[in-house]
């Protein structure tokens, strides 16, 4: 599986101007909605529900909020670069700046947990990261997502 | 004169024996001797064989103090009983407070039958006699060692304890009318048995939610808070009593429906049944110590050591891994519910009722179950600690719980005052963290109360008050207790997702799209780990969840209280696609394209 596979170049937000994780989760969601026509209201519901739960913040300044939405028709991927880098709760008490969205639709099951944990692989390495942090327009970052996984290694 | 002074001298004996009681309870918890036999071992010593030289055989008074001591033991027992930590084992519980007496009276009977000569209805009865666990030794010492037990163990072993002896102290009952009146039909005794645990119910729960009642409306003075509610717990029992209901049944009801409902003073009412419960057992057993005659007990020995050990070895054991049988527990569970089959003050106040009645032979119940009791206290009661921990079991012990203080505030229930000493390496004091449902509202300071503003910045040493829910006061702990020494966080470690270990299953599952087993889809994550894993959870702790691994990534309390999710991986990550697999993928995206479309 390929990361992009899950983002579409519009589907990029290079530098987003937030400051608290609602805020983040909030306006992620709405650019969801624009994207994939689904109301952005459920999909902030969504994500928090999934908040609620535990943080989606991985470590390293890196969340992958995600959730499902069951009108959706098939995965869909989101990221975004924020300018500041906001408190997420995450375990190692990190401030996040890299954010991967990923909404799944209802019957997606093991494709659903391997876009995921595609997605944690190729975020917590730190060649990977810096460049993402490095870039500034959604083009730099689209090819930084599109390389091959043996060579961001 | 003179009966004025016998009654002083009744009244100085008593409390000097009593106190007695409790000053042994040093002597006891420094070689960690059983504290119950310590008492009885008082009464002994100061009865009529004893140096005490004590004459003493009123079996009206031992009956009395035996009912009231063990209404207060039980009601205090259901107190403290959560209605959410219970409703996991109570159909266990129930199983093993019935059908488990049953079991463990037939299956004793024998052995007093052979070696007792007696019928087989009177040999039923000593079976009956001991066959309940006894809640009072139960909840002592699971709680005196200062044990963990893991949850669903330890509450099964105190919600059986509780409910059993209604149960034992009706078989009784129906076997001493059976001896002394003649025959009843089997569904005579099923049938009063019945309306017995259905009328103590009622009776139970009716009266504890008056009493909840009477406790939030009435504007009692400061103090008689609790021994409105110790009395009214006597009430309760009486009153079911005499309609022939099961009073034990009813005021351990009470007890839970108290206990789980908001109501004034709540704290004070714990600690005064706390001591009131403490005093009962004492009496209970120094009087039970003095009624004894070891003289007498020489000849019934053997037998009874007989009865004893195929209670403790072939009874118990047999009845537990049957009622258990449809519940998934594991061996290692079993074994060590079997083993804290305890016996106690209970078997010795059924053992007076044959007494009290004047059955033929009364003496020997009483010397039996002196001599049950005795055993199950000194072997299983010395040996609880080593079991737990041999059969895993036990958990660690909490990591230094902070002292939480509680105040309730009177005029409302909704919160109370919780105070903590603020402490260097706390949660609080390091990151500034209280949850969002608690309010800081004011600090002491050199003996000298200041506002939260005022006190900025709060310092080691300051005491914190905050309101928070009572309910949740326990949550507040872990913000005030020392931080573990803080590591780099394992690389390892990250790059998974987080959930709390307070997370239900059937929430992971709908997100994930993970099938759970439709009966455990209520529990939370920790429940799951407390269950499955045969070990208390420490960090790196493992266990599948359908095709994702839960890790523990930290715990509290012993139990497993952030979780990381290991998702499968991709496995065309993990090696390079053959041939075969790229042209089965494109086929496969093809498909879907098709069906999609």
């Amino acid at each position: 599986m390929m990361i992009t596979d899950l983002v579409a170049p519009e589907a990029i937000i290079p530098a987003l101007k937030v400051t608290s994780k609602k805020q983040a989760l909030q306006e992620i969601a709405a650019r969801a909605s624009e994207l994939t026509g689904q109301n952005d209201r459920a999909i902030f519901e969504v994500l928090l529900q999934r908040e609620k739960l535990g943080t989606t913040a991985v470590g390293y300044g890196v969340a992958i909020p995600h959730g499902k939405l069951p009108k959706l028709d098939k995965l869909f991927g989101l990221f975004s670069r924020l300018e500041r880098p906001i408190d997420f709760e995450a375990l190692d008490a990190q401030p996040v700046d890299l954010m991967f969205l990923l909404l799944a639709p209802e019957g997606a099951g093991a494709d659903h947990l391997k876009a995921l944990a595609r997605i944690a692989r190729l975020l917590r390495d730190q060649d990977v990261a810096k460049k993402l942090r490095a870039s500034r327009d959604a083009q730099a970052i689209y090819s930084v997502l599109a390389l091959p996984p043996a060579s961001a290694a | 004169m003179g009966s004025l002074d016998s009654v002083s001298i009744a009244i100085l004996l008593g409390a000097v024996l009593v106190m007695a009681g409790i000053m042994s309870s040093l002597i006891a918890l420094r070689f960690g001797a059983p504290l119950l036999l310590v008492f009885l071992g008082v009464g002994v010593l100061a009865g009529e064989s004893g140096p005490g030289g004590l004459h003493f055989n009123d079996v009206q008074t031992t009956y009395l103090v035996g009912s009231v001591a063990l209404a207060l033991i039980l009601f205090d027992g259901g107190l403290r009983t959560r209605f959410s930590s219970i409703r996991a084992v109570l159909a266990p519980s129930m199983a093993l407070a019935t059908v488990g007496v049953l079991l463990t009276a037939l299956l004793t009977a024998p052995v007093a039958h052979y070696f007792l000569n007696i019928s087989w209805t009177e040999s039923l009865l000593v079976g009956a006699v001991v066959a309940s666990t006894d809640a009072a030794a139960v909840f002592l010492l699971i709680h005196a060692q200062g044990l963990r037990l893991r949850p669903r163990v330890g509450a099964t072993l105190e919600v059986e304890s509780g409910t059993n002896d209604p149960f034992a102290v009706f078989l009784t009952l129906m076997l001493v009318e059976l001896l002394s009146l003649g025959q009843s039909t089997v569904w005579q005794v099923l049938g009063q048995f019945a309306r017995e645990a259905l009328l103590g119910t009622i009776f139970g729960v009716a009266g504890g939610r008056l009493v909840v009642l009477g406790l939030n409306r009435i504007a009692l003075p400061q103090g008689l808070h609790a021994p409105f509610v110790a009395t009214a717990a006597l009430v309760i029992f009486g009153t079911a009593q005499i309609s022939h209901a099961s009073g034990f049944l009813a005021v351990y009801l009470a007890g839970m429906v108290i206990g789980n409902r908001p109501t004034r003073a709540h704290n004070s009412v714990v600690a005064f049944l706390d001591a009131a419960t403490w005093l009962a057992q004492i009496v209970m057993f120094v009087l039970l110590g003095l009624l004894v005659w070891p003289g007498r007990l020489l000849d019934t020995l053997v037998p009874a050591i007989l009865v004893a050990l195929t209670l403790t070895l072939v009874a118990r054991p047999v009845a537990v891994f049957v009622c258990l049988l449809p519940f998934r527990f594991q061996w290692r569970e079993k074994i060590f519910i079997s083993w804290v089959g305890l016996r106690g003050a209970v078997a010795i106040f059924l053992a007076s009722i044959p007494l009290l009645v004047g059955l033929p032979k009364a003496y020997i119940y009483f010397d039996v179950a002196f001599v049950v009791v005795a055993i199950s206290l000194l072997f299983q009661g010395w040996t609880i600690g080593l079991a737990a921990r041999q059969l895993h079991v036990a958990l660690p012990r909490a990591e230094g719980s902070p002292r939480r203080i509680e105040l309730d505030l009177p005029g409302q229930l909704e919160q109370q005052l919780v105070g903590y000493p603020v402490r260097s390496k706390s949660l609080f004091f390091r990151r500034g963290l209280f949850p969002s449902w608690s309010k800081p509202t004011l600090v002491i300071r050199d003996e000298k109360i200041l506002s939260p503003a005022e006190a900025e910045p709060i310092a080691p040493g300051d005491y914190i008050y905050l309101l928070a829910p009572p309910e949740r006061a326990q949550a507040l702990d872990r913000f005030f207790v020392d931080m573990p020494p803080t590591s780099a966080p394992d690389p390892h470690l990250l790059g998974e997702f987080a959930v709390s270990g307070e997370t239900v299953l059937q929430d992971l599952a709908a997100i994930y799209g993970i099938a759970v087993d439709p009966n455990e889809a209520a529990r939370t994550v920790a429940d799951y780990f407390d269950l499955h894993l045969d070990r208390t959870p420490v960090a790196g702790a493992t266990l599948p969840l359908d095709s994702i691994v839960l890790v523990v990534r930290a715990v509290s309390g012993s139990r497993a209280h952030v979780v990381g999710l290991r998702l499968p991986e991709d496995e065309d990550d993990a090696k390079p696609p053959t041939r075969g697999d790229i042209v089965r993928q494109r086929l496969r995206k093809a498909w879907k394209e098709l069906s999609g479309a």
